[in-house]
């Protein structure tokens, strides 16, 4: 015993010898003197009244966060990610835990459909974009297969109109994060024990029972973990918005990341933009300081 | 045990801690590597410069460098050519700091390299032009250069290379042929053409409605033929945007979209690439591009337009431009607007300062660069004095685009009316959402301009 004392302090002493440090320095420079500082450089920059190349700034005190709070334009990015976190987290756990429960009953060419299912994953933004403008374009081929099923009455320009934007914009998330979804349900499926199932089964219960009441409560870290994952999507929503609607119609697909954008760099409001960005990492903060409370307090009724 | 490992493992530890610091030291002094090859002392004939720019192309920019090398050997300039949408993301933090290009493209009004953004990096270039051209210098160049870049304190912040002019219509002229149609002259005759296009399965008109810029160029022009000046008059806040000039134009816009001139969805289709590449491929018959589209009008640069537009085997057509159609009657001549396509500044932090001038004075003031500008037929030659030499030029068929072209030259350089050189950021994306409300049908035109007249008072 007392040797395994031992060995663990001589252990804990060798990770406080000098030479660790060494190890560590450039990770340290790096977080440190680029993550944190550009932190705090943006805190400072968002008190001012900048383009970001003029050398006289003039400080402004909290008159950029003023702004943004009066600002409709944030509170319709705000509203955005809100409804995005939502849609796209209900709909991809439905369709992952779904997925995931179908291919656990060892369908024909499984592995095919997960291949399938996973391949959105892997597909870079930048490369399906001009794909999506050409589908839900007026002429494109989603209102041909609309009109070819019958339903032409519905073809309309997607992209076109504010109250049907937004709605492509989340598809295409979800069509391209479900993938991500169905694996970790998969896993975690695969960690529930048999035997439950085999009982949950002699005693009758049919397949969606099971799904229901055994197979979902059994899964519920992964959908925490997912909800997490979701919330920190929403909130870095930039890239399909951007490269496929630009924000727009009249700001209809407007996120916070393309907000910044747009404010830093084409109109050049690098201070408000700054602004933005901290109020961004508050939201973020926030929402893992509740996520964190909220699964703390799961566990400790766990334990109880 | 633990001596023998430890003593065993300082010199690597050191080594690795000397390996890290240096690999640290190198990745953070990569951005610095520049100023040391600018390392030097200033001279007006000597020295190696940095060039940043959306524009010209690569190709292009190539020629007016080996050209300026023939007269100045000793002045070597890297040109790097930014994307458009990227520019302002990479030129803000260089101009801020100390290692920045030493030439750089400005632009005026509030878009693209903004010479509001950026004009406080700029030297004055006065002098130098005053010494290249003469006091009368401002006689010898076309006016809407300095105009669009000289700032409100006077201070000559950029040089204009050439300028481009907007408010004209490209037709592709084989399409019309093939369906034996006539490039229209009024609204009822577009609507009429647009029409036969549609029965026939083809595109009549594409206009790219997600972009702002070309929005006012199409509203602009519609203004402009209602009753030239007014509009230029909104932006300078001199007359409301409640005019009913204006009015009567958002509602002519919005009338393109219902009638059937305006593709459906063209509020979610971007200028560029999505119309360029629809025309320049033969799949719509007309669009608004202005006098920068004059470059696909030579073989070469119609070949390689039409190939980087997606199509295989490329064969160009040979497009011409047409006035703007006289959309509400009143008979006014075909409006044209226009600016400094770009004006070269000389960063204030360059340390080759002298040099840099030589060049940006060179290329927008000696004939023999601008004769090369005014050949490349991308912008209209800064000096009046130069014209392109068409023999020079092979066009995609000289019979049909010489003379149009020529006539597109002769009535721009008359030309004194801002295009987007007077419309500020903030003014420029209020003006984005009236349109852009307007186009997707969620205001009147009435309501609107209401609204920006409010926030453009603000």
């Amino acid at each position: 015993m007392s040797s395994t004392k031992g060995r663990s302090a001589a252990r804990r002493r060798s990770f406080l010898r000098p030479a660790g440090y060494a190890w560590i320095f450039p990770t340290l420079i790096f977080c440190v003197g680029l993550l944190y500082y550009s932190v705090g450089y943006t805190g400072y920059i968002s008190t001012l009244d900048w383009n970001g190349s003029a050398p006289n700034p003039t400080s402004v005190g909290s008159a950029n966060y003023a702004r943004a709070f009066t600002d409709p334009v944030f509170w319709l990015a705000i509203q955005h990610t809100v409804i995005s976190f939502v849609v796209t987290f209900t709909i991809s756990t439905v369709l992952g835990f779904v997925f995931a429960a179908l291919l656990h009953s060892r369908p024909f060419f499984g592995g095919v459909y997960k291949v399938v299912l996973f391949v959105p994953v892997v597909l870079a933004p930048a490369i399906m974009a001009p794909v999506f403008r050409q589908i839900f374009a007026n002429g494109g081929q989603f209102n041909w297969l609309l009109t070819h099923i019958g339903l032409g009455g519905l073809a309309q320009p997607w992209l076109a109109q504010s109250g049907t934007a937004l709605g492509v914009i989340l598809a295409i998330t979800i069509w391209g994060g479900t993938g991500v979804t169905f694996i970790l349900y998969f896993a975690a499926m695969g960690q529930i024990d048999p035997e439950l199932l085999e009982a949950a089964e002699l005693d009758g219960a049919g397949n969606i029972r099971r799904l229901v009441s055994i197979i979902w409560p059994n899964v519920r870290g992964t959908t925490v973990a997912l909800a997490t994952l979701s919330a920190i999507g929403a909130l870095k929503t930039f890239d399909i918005p951007y490269l496929v609607t630009t924000g727009g119609p009249n700001f209809a697909t407007e996120f916070l990341g393309t907000l910044i954008y747009r404010t830093s760099i084409p109109l050049g409001a690098v201070g408000y933009g700054a602004a933005l960005s901290i109020l961004l990492l508050v939201i973020a903060l926030i929402m893992a300081i509740v996520m964190n409370a909220g699964r703390a307090k799961r566990e400790g009724r766990a334990d109880a | 045990m633990f001596a023998i490992r430890t003593s065993r493992r300082r010199p690597v530890s050191a080594a690795a801690a000397v390996i890290a610091l240096g690999l640290t030291a190198g990745l953070l002094s990569g951005c610095s590597s520049p100023s040391d090859a600018n390392a030097g002392g200033d001279s007006a004939t000597k020295g190696s410069i940095n060039w940043w720019g959306w524009t010209p192309e690569i190709g292009v920019g190539k020629q007016y460098i080996a050209a300026f090398n023939k007269v100045y050997p000793n002045i070597k300039v890297t040109y790097k050519q930014v994307a458009t949408a990227s520019y302002d993301a990479a030129i803000r933090p260089a101009l801020a700091s100390s290692v920045g290009p030493d030439v750089f493209n400005i632009a005026p009004g509030g878009g693209i390299g903004s010479i509001q953004a950026y004009q406080g990096s700029a030297v004055d270039l006065t002098p130098v032009v005053s010494k290249a051209l003469g006091s009368n210098w401002k006689s010898k160049v076309a006016a809407i250069g300095p105009a669009g870049l000289t700032t409100t304190s006077g201070k000559l912040a950029a040089l204009s290379v050439g300028s481009t002019f907007a408010g004209s219509v490209w037709i592709n002229p084989t399409m019309f042929a093939k369906y034996n149609l006539t490039p229209p002259k009024t609204f009822s005759e577009w609507v009429s053409v647009c029409k036969a296009f549609a029965a026939k399965g083809a595109t009549c008109f594409e206009q790219g409605a997600g972009d702002n810029g070309f929005n006012q160029d199409l509203l602009h022009a519609i203004a402009d033929s209602i009753k030239p000046g007014v509009w230029t008059k909104a932006v300078a806040g001199k007359v409301k945007w409640t005019d009913p000039t204006l009015v009567k134009a958002m509602t002519v816009f919005k009338s393109m979209f219902g009638d059937g001139i305006i593709q459906k969805g063209a509020v979610g289709v971007q200028q560029y690439p999505d119309v360029n590449n629809d025309f320049l491929a033969g799949k719509t018959a007309m669009v608004m591009m202005g006098t920068w589209y004059m470059q696909y009008s030579t073989k070469a640069g119609a070949t390689a337009a039409v190939s980087a537009a997606g199509v295989a085997n490329a064969k160009p057509f040979p497009m011409v431009s047409i006035p703007f159609p006289d959309v509400t009657g009143a008979g006014n001549p075909a409006p044209l607007f226009g600016d400094a396509d770009y004006g070269l500044a000389v960063n204030n932090k360059s340390k080759h300062q002298k040099a840099a001038e030589t060049f940006v004075t060179w290329l927008g003031t000696n004939e023999a660069a601008q004769q090369v500008v005014a050949n490349s037929l991308n912008d209209i030659s800064a000096l009046t004095s130069v014209s392109p030499k068409f023999d020079a030029i092979t066009l995609v068929d000289s019979s049909q685009q010489r003379s149009t072209l020529q006539a597109l030259i002769s009535s721009a350089s008359k030309i004194s009316e801002p295009r987007l050189g007077d419309v500020g950021t903030a003014l420029g994306q209020a003006i984005g959402v009236a349109v852009s409300s307007v186009a997707a049908g969620n205001a009147t035109p009435t309501a609107a301009l209401t609204t920006l007249q409010s926030a453009s008072k603000g």
